[in-house]
């Protein structure tokens, strides 16, 4: 466990720089976007309402109010959004070839640890997951600065306040990493996981079987997916459903908990008696 | 006694390794001599656990490679196993942390011989200077077996002729060595046992002194004789 920490630790210190850079272009794009669209809006209340005399209902019948939702669907905001969830993916695949890459081979050291190989795979895991979650934090206590900030550049009468909820309610990515529901917080998250998971094992097939790995990556992600969605496709087939909603539900949730648990045995094995420097 | 028993090991459908066997001890130099991709860095990879054998047996001091090992054995390969960003004191707090049997004291000493700057960063040394930090790392453990892996490859004469002395110091002294090396005339005079290898067979093995003392002859020419350069 100490050497977990340890570890966890460890890695989080090798992507500080990378995530602190993501969190700086974060604020700095989505601060740029609110202040950057609220001065466009409010040049046009100058230049109508103050030069051309438009009473204030007029102009708000035709350019409409400002509020969040004017960036919440531009690239200001979802443009930085999608380039974090991209890195991320990317740092998921860099997290294990780095260190068989480049001019030092950091992977001897890793595997000669007096330490349960397992610890290394966990530590990587758990790296991934907090940087995911620390970015949704990040995005969390953003959006209604910037809320604040556009509502302290527009004139009162022209924003209309939101409240996180309806900020995020209609932008589909926004609902998929910020669940309403705790229920739906540990499912969202809990496959994340889990595709993590299963990534890291394909790495390791590829890692160990060079090659041949490659193939045996794609078949265990195919395999592992073919249990995943081995009920619905029953139900497919049969055009039946012999469970309730819930009850499908719950037994998706213990397949899940399977191919979790598959994957973690499966990365052991690789770890200790397949994996080649 | 580190015993390799028989070990077989494939790349694709070319058998690198077809049945190698020897026992190295404790207190002794064991020499594994070959021309480039005979397999000596196989076997010093497959006695680390680094990568799989077909089929055979490696044991330390009786028993399989685990985790415990590692406190027990360590291996040096040609290239630092540390990050390039980190600093010679980084490296040190990093084996520092996770190895019991981190001798800082020998670190410190180690450092001092090789005339080191602490807050060097290893991207920035030289190739002979990262080749004595990797050396550094691997001897400051308290361990009984070493494993070196072409320790003098690609460096200058007085890089090699300070890593040559560590060989006749304090640091190897009562341990266990396995050393893969082409600069063989650096250090033939400390070999106690040379394996040769040829197309992934032991073709020779012999204890370096009895040659010496017996026949008179140095390891290059016994290797002259059995590689009939």
């Amino acid at each position: 466990m100490k050497n977990y920490v340890k570890l966890f630790n460890f890695e989080m210190g090798r992507f500080l720089k990378g995530y602190l850079a993501l969190v700086g272009f974060t604020v700095i794009v989505q601060v740029l976007g609110a202040v950057i669209t609220s001065r466009s809006y409010t040049n046009k209340i100058n230049e109508h309402v103050y030069h051309e005399g438009m009473a204030i209902d007029e102009f708000l019948s035709q350019f409409g109010d400002m509020s969040m939702y004017a960036i919440i669907h531009s690239l200001w905001i979802q443009g930085p959004i999608l380039f974090c969830i991209s890195v991320l993916l990317i740092y998921t695949l860099l997290i294990w070839y780095r260190d068989w890459f480049g001019k030092n081979t950091f992977i001897y050291r890793l595997l000669m640890l007096p330490t349960e190989r397992m610890n290394i795979f966990f530590a990587k895991l758990t790296t991934i997951m907090v940087m995911v979650l620390s970015l949704v934090a990040l995005q969390i206590m953003l959006l209604p600065v910037l809320n604040k900030l556009m509502g302290s550049l527009v004139p009162e009468a022209y924003f209309m306040n939101l409240s996180f909820k309806e900020m995020i309610s209609g932008f589909n990515v926004l609902t998929i990493l910020f669940p309403f529901s705790f229920s739906n917080f540990m499912i969202h998250y809990g496959l994340g996981l889990l595709a993590v998971s299963l990534i890291f094992t394909a790495i390791l097939f590829e890692r160990s079987f060079r090659l041949k790995g490659i193939v045996y990556g794609i078949l265990y992600i195919a395999l592992s997916l073919l249990i995943l969605f081995s009920p619905v496709i029953m139900i497919a087939i049969t055009e039946t459903s012999y469970l309730y909603p819930l009850e499908l539900f719950y037994f998706e949730l213990i397949l899940c908990v399977l191919v979790f648990v598959m994957s973690i045995l499966t990365s052991r094995f690789l770890l200790n008696k397949k994996i080649t420097v | 006694m580190i015993e390799v028993k028989n070990i077989k090991k494939n790349y694709g459908r070319k058998q690198v390794l077809k049945g190698v066997s020897f026992t190295a001890n404790k207190g002794e130099i064991t020499c594994l001599i070959g021309v480039n991709g005979v397999g000596k860095t196989t076997i010093m990879n497959a006695i680390m656990g680094l990568t799989p054998i077909n089929s055979g047996e490696i044991l330390i001091e009786g028993k399989q490679l685990d985790k415990t090992s590692y406190e027990k054995i360590t291996f040096i390969p040609d290239a630092i196993t540390m990050l390039p960003q980190m600093k010679i004191s980084d490296a040190m707090a990093f084996m520092n942390d996770y190895y019991q049997c981190w001798n800082q004291k020998r670190a410190n000493d180690m450092l001092k011989f090789f005339r080191l700057e602490k807050e060097s960063r290893i991207s920035e040394l030289s190739k002979g200077n990262r080749a004595k930090v990797n050396l550094l790392l691997g001897l400051a453990l308290d361990v009984d077996y070493v494993l070196m892996d072409e320790p003098f490859s690609g460096i200058d004469i007085f890089s090699r002729e300070q890593i040559a002395e560590v060989f006749t110091s304090h640091l190897i002294e009562n341990r266990g060595v396995i050393i893969t090396t082409h600069e063989i005339h650096d250090i033939e005079h400390l070999i106690d046992k040379a394996v040769l290898l040829d197309d992934g067979v032991i073709i020779k093995e012999f204890n370096a002194e009895e040659v010496r003392e017996n026949e008179g002859k140095s390891i290059v020419d016994v290797m002259r004789e059995v590689f009939r350069v």
